[in-house]
């Protein structure tokens, strides 16, 4: 996995040169044999797309794995109008160019569940594109008209004369045609790859040891580095000790890095060790004494009255209706910051030398790694190069550059390649967390129960805000995204933002706002349904009445998980409904009190993304994302004290282990002709409200913070 | 110097005292398979075998791998044949696969012999964390490659 991708070493003024917008992305004519396959000559057809004489086809995939499986669902979307026997596709990935942006974003960034969404209609043209060249050059060997032929199983074949050419015979030859302006597309019904439920081809590698992620990089001459960042979030080196004999200390800042020399015997806990010793003082952010969680969580509460709110999303007349209701519930929700603890800690290699400069990293982010490395070390961007490897997890925080720019600096300070690993302590000590939240929810039902009147307000820090990329009271769309524009028909609603000052560092946690927002929204409903006295299924779908879509994947979800059957004694259900990232999703749980906490016992889900791609990789991402949720919802909490992060290991975060696990029913739908949505982050924002909901109908408490159970995880395992 | 059997090979290490058994296989062996979650022993991604019982790593001394064999996700077969390597492709298992290794180490253990583990067993022995949620096909794996 962690070949020489065939295109790192063309230069970008070569793409640019001969490509236009992602879909007529082509590269004819600049023909890349691949690296390292001596007796088998390669061509690449169009950017996407290098066939081999052996007839492997090679697809670049824009995206970067981190576990969703995109070397396969990207690269079946282009093997689809390619016309080509799966099993003689390599996918590998894309190195960082703008030609392989994803359209969402005009970034190579791989986030907001953005995946097939933005990549899909242009890796079909990619695929009809490359199909389209093969079929006249195949045409022109064959004699006859390309009109007569099509593209099949990686052949080109003539209808009329029944003979055939295969694709890696003409690669050459087609390479050198100009690619057609419009290739005609297959339709949806004529799909053979796109729906079928291929192997993912990373998990071979993935079973012996040979995947490469980045944490097991290793190049010539390199060196290991560890950092020591300043406890207190935002604090600064003040001075640094001397480095004893054999470690060099780079102030980066926010803290030190720490690496030692080349040696025999030196490693990566070597060169932790050397940085838990070196002696650094600080200088602390102002404020520091008041970042208590405890203090920042009666902050944002006392907010949800003093703040200045800035309107998101308004309707009729809330004050009138509410005045008018025959009921109102007035609840305010709490959620604690999050870390995101992926199983990789973050590391990064990099290699500077006098003439450029190399990046091997877990990220989220290729392209943005080549801006920061240039900032460091003057290269224009494009220059710097960035080797894919595998994310062991990414869940937002491989997107963030902070750990890309430590390992360059210090490259460029020891003047040789040096690999720089986080121990976990100060991965979890140095996260951009899910943002601390305080919503408050006031509902009013008419004599009938009908819900006529929103009032919701979010109170939390604003991502964008703290990295400078909207102004103050401007709205930060990650704060609100899932408690606007929402399916339930409500006539009278106001949705507004707080932002909350604190200083913790926020970032895009799995789901990002909408981890916020659905657990207040859907916890805010089911106290509605039962304070009107309506089942809270039913409830719901008198708010989607009309909506079939959205009914289908209510009921979908609701007869998956038997809503409406008998439970044993000490069982309850628990239901919610949330769309985000254009999918819409619905959640059933069945949960038993067990202990101070809970045992989950079941949880069915309904996701309609549109189209599925890859239906066994779609279910694998959200039965992960049932079970991410689950950590949040019952233990997950960051607290801090002096802005001094009080949690630094697994033995003090308690995630899912099998010995929670639930059963897990995934039930994909599709909407033909629906627009895509996403599948990577979509099943987290059910799944905290369905458990808190299914609590409140057992035992007629309705637990309003996150986590629900503090304290009552598995940490220590077997 | 000290003489390390790993995967049926025996190796002459140099390394910093105290260094973890994880880091002289990773970095010094250069067999990177075997991860670092945590460094002390509560996630399993530092998963071995020492004579054949899985041992989280991380803070194992070198010293306790002095005279034992060795074995990593590496050595558990030559081509990717051992049954639980097989189920763990036929089940789809892995997600970002960085905790895998230590899975499938904690897993092959409990086949081990013929044993067809129940779901009780499953349960208690399969502790390590594994953050993509795996968790159910992990099991439908093991119960696949223990021959039902």
């Amino acid at each position: 996995m962690n070949d020489v991708t065939p295109n790192a070493g063309l230069s970008r003024r070569g793409f640019v040169s001969t490509t236009a917008a992602i879909g007529g992305g082509l590269m004819v004519g600049v023909g890349v044999p691949a690296i390292g396959r001596a007796a088998i000559t390669s061509k690449t057809v169009t950017a996407w797309v290098s066939i081999a004489s052996d007839e492997t086809v090679t697809i670049l995939v824009g995206s970067q794995d981190m576990g969703q499986g995109v070397l396969s669902s990207l690269a079946q979307i282009v093997a689809e109008e390619l016309r080509i026997d799966w099993t003689h596709v390599k996918s590998q990935h894309a190195p960082p160019n703008a030609i392989y942006d994803n359209p969402i974003y005009g970034s190579q960034l791989t986030a907001g569940s953005g995946s097939v969404r933005g990549y899909f209609q242009g890796l079909l043209q990619a695929g009809a594109t490359a199909r389209e060249m093969l079929i006249a050059a195949g045409a022109a060997v064959l004699k006859v008209a390309a009109t007569d032929c099509v593209g099949q199983n990686g052949f080109v074949v003539s209808k009329s004369l029944g003979t055939s050419i295969s694709y890696g015979k003409v690669a050459a030859a087609a390479a050198k045609l100009t690619p057609p302006a419009n290739p005609p597309l297959y339709s949806a019904n004529g799909y053979t790859l796109v729906g079928q439920s291929v192997k993912r081809p990373d998990i071979p590698s993935k079973v012996n040891g040979s995947a490469i992620f980045g944490i097991d990089v290793r190049v010539p001459g390199m060196r290991y580095g560890a950092v020591k960042l300043c406890p207190v979030n935002g604090g600064t080196v003040k001075t640094m000790g001397a480095a004893p004999a054999g470690v060099t200390y780079i102030n980066v800042g926010t803290g030190i890095v720490a690496v030692l020399d080349a040696r025999p015997g030196a490693n990566t806990f070597s060169a932790f060790t050397a940085a838990n010793a070196a002696k650094v003082t600080w200088n602390l952010p102002a404020g520091s004494a008041s970042q208590n969680s405890t203090t920042i969580l009666a902050q944002g509460r006392a907010l949800l009255t003093s703040g200045s709110a800035i309107v998101a999303e308004t309707a009729g007349n809330v004050a009138k209706a509410q005045g008018s209701a025959a009921k109102v519930v007035d609840a305010t929700y709490t959620l604690p910051y999050l870390a995101h603890a992926t199983m990789e800690p973050l590391n990064c290699t990099a290699s500077v030398t006098s003439t450029g400069c190399e990046i091997w990293a877990p990220t989220q982010a290729p392209g943005t790694c080549q801006l920061t490395a240039s900032a460091i070390t003057g290269f224009a961007p494009a220059s710097i190069i960035v080797h894919p490897v595998l994310l062991g997890g990414g869940l937002g925080r491989k997107f963030e550059q902070d750990y890309i720019a430590y390992a360059v600096a210090a490259s460029k300070a020891v003047g040789a390649p040096v690999k720089v690993t986080w121990q976990r302590e100060q991965d979890f000590a140095h996260d951009q967390y899910r943002p601390l939240g305080v919503c408050r929810v006031t509902g009013g039902l008419d004599a009938s129960g009908n819900l006529i009147s929103w009032a919701y307000r979010n109170v939390s820090p604003g991502i964008l805000f703290q990295r400078g990329w909207v102004p103050d009271g401007v709205l930060d769309s990650q704060a609100s995204e899932g408690a606007t524009d929402i399916t339930y028909s409500i006539p009278n609603r106001q949705v507004d933002w707080v932002r909350h000052p604190a200083a913790i560092p926020v970032g895009f946690w799995r789901s990002v706002g909408n981890s916020i927002n659905a657990f207040a929204k859907e916890s805010a409903i089911d106290e509605l349904a039962l304070a009107a006295g309506i089942d809270p299924l039913v409830f719901r779908q008198k708010l989607l009445a009309g909506n079939a879509r959205s009914l289908n994947v209510l009921n979908t979800a609701a007869a998956l998980g038997n809503w409406n059957a008998a439970l044993p004694a000490g069982h309850a259900r628990g239901i919610a409904y949330h769309e985000s990232f254009g999918s819409l999703v619905a959640v059933v749980v069945e949960l038993m009190l067990s202990g101070k906490g809970v045992k989950i016992i079941n949880v069915a889900a309904a996701v309609d993304c549109g189209l599925v791609v890859n239906p066994d990789t779609g279910a694998q991402q959200v039965e992960g994302a049932i079970v991410h949720g689950m950590s949040a919802a019952l233990w997950g909490k960051m607290s801090f004290a002096q802005g001094v992060s009080q949690v630094v290991n697994f033995d003090q975060y308690p995630m899912t282990r099998m010995g929670n696990m639930p059963t897990v029913q995934v039930s994909l739908i599709q909407t033909p002709g629906a627009a895509l949505g996403g599948l990577g982050e979509v099943g987290v924002p059910c799944v905290a409200p369905a458990i808190a909901n299914a609590y409140a109908r057992l035992t007629g408490t309705r637990l309003r913070d996150l986590p629900l159970f503090p304290g009552t995880g598995i940490t220590g395992g077997g | 110097m000290t003489t390390l059997n790993v995967n049926g090979k025996n190796y002459t290490v140099t390394a910093d005292p105290g260094t973890p058994l994880l880091w002289v296989i990773r970095d010094v062996i250069g067999l990177t398979g075997t991860k670092y979650g945590c460094g002390i022993e509560v996630c399993g991604a530092c998963t071995i075998w020492i004579d054949g019982s899985p041992e989280r790593s991380c803070e194992m001394t070198i010293a306790e791998g002095v005279g034992v064999k060795i074995t990593t996700v590496e050595g558990l077969s030559p081509t990717s044949s051992h049954p639980i390597q097989k189920a763990w492709v036929a089940e789809q298992v892995p997600q970002c696969g960085y905790c895998q290794s230590g899975q499938i180490m904690v897993a092959a253990s409990m086949i081990a012999g013929g044993h067809k583990p129940t779901d009780a067993q499953i349960t208690a022995g399969m502790g390590n964390l594994c953050v993509c949620g795996t968790y159910n096909r992990i099991r439908a794996a093991i119960h696949l490659a223990a021959g039902g």
